[in-house]
């Protein structure tokens, strides 16, 4: 899945405390760090955006590879991939990025504002880690809850869509009532996509 | 039963016992709340969302990740946790699987930077 947030990795103007979620992928690839990676205290799964980053959101500078001492022209990589399939994918990413960005680019102040706390929001990892092992008795790792709060959060998404569909079509408006949620949760029951093991099925009866 | 929502006397402290999504959990203290409300904005959801639909969805969101951890316990590895058997877990599942796999590249690929950072500056 290709992050629209990827941004321009320039020498080390950009090393400031610019979150280093943005810049994720250039800073993997770099094979002999030339460049300093910007590390800051940001989590994976926040792109968190501020101001100056949201123009960020719009510019797209492609990732550099390889060794070099020489300054790197600022534009397109030039490098030899032994894979072909890696190249294809990275070149639908890289569509996928420059429509996000025209897309980002034209948002209006409300649906930047709305798309911010979209990428933003995230459940406190604390939490989801002292629930996790007060159910499981033992400790986890950290890619479980890493993993468990990603899931979560799809988890919600889902719902609140499911509760504005069911919201429309009842000829309500937004903010979303009770009797949304249940309905969602029902239709999603349906279609089984919320877990359910309460019921103890007999097999053979 | 559609109706009964709308009573302005609904007190979040109190669940209606009738409904199994959202009964036993009331007493609880609310863990995501804040995080919920930026959340739903997010997806779409008004500015200000109303503090029951919250409550609910965070009755959802605890009760699904105790569904994942039980089943996780038991698959794998028992009575542990890992990350292979969420992943197993939510193999049917399209948007949440990749969301996953992401997330973990992601992390790969920070804790890769973080190190090469640390190594470059430990040069200098």
């Amino acid at each position: 899945m290709a992050d629209p947030a990827r941004v321009k990795n320039e020498q080390a103007t950009e090393s400031t405390s610019a979150e280093k979620s943005l810049q994720v992928e250039n800073a993997a690839e770099a094979s002999s760090g030339t460049k300093a990676p910007v590390v800051s205290e940001a989590t994976t799964e926040q792109v968190t955006l501020k101001d100056e980053d949201r123009m960020r959101l719009i510019k797209d500078e492609d990732e550099e590879e390889g060794p070099s001492s020489a300054p790197r022209p600022p534009l397109k990589k030039i490098k030899v991939e032994p894979d072909k399939k890696k190249e294809k994918r990275h070149k639908i990413d890289e569509d996928e990025i420059q429509k996000m960005q025209v897309l980002v680019s034209s948002f209006s102040e409300e649906q930047l504002n709305r798309y911010e706390m979209y990428r933003r929001s995230a459940f406190p990892k604390a939490a989801i880690k002292r629930l996790i092992q007060s159910i499981t008795g033992s400790s986890v790792s950290q890619n479980v809850v890493i993993a468990m709060s990603g899931i979560s959060k799809v988890f919600a998404g889902e719902i609140v869509e499911e509760a504005l569909d069911v919201c429309e079509k009842w000829g309500d408006t937004p903010p979303l009532q009770p009797k949304h949620m249940r309905e969602a949760v029902r239709r999603l029951k349906s279609r089984e996509q919320i877990p359910n093991t309460k019921h103890k099925r007999i097999l053979f009866h | 039963m559609a109706e009964e929502d709308d009573d302005p006397g609904f007190d979040e402290e109190l669940d209606d016992g009738g409904n199994g999504i959202d009964s036993g959990h009331g007493k609880r203290k609310r863990l995501f709340s804040k995080e919920l409300r930026c959340m739903m904005y997010g997806f779409g959801d008004d500015q200000n969302p109303y503090t029951e639909s919250v409550d609910i969805l965070e009755d959802l969101v605890i009760e699904f990740i105790t569904e994942m951890t039980h089943k996780a316990m038991s698959i794998g590895r028992q009575g542990r946790v890992q990350v292979e058997d969420i992943v197993f877990l939510i193999r049917k599942d399209p948007r949440k699987f990749a969301r996953v796999k992401d997330l973990l590249t992601m992390n790969e690929e920070l804790k890769r930077a973080r190190k090469a950072f640390d190594e470059a500056n430990y040069g200098s």
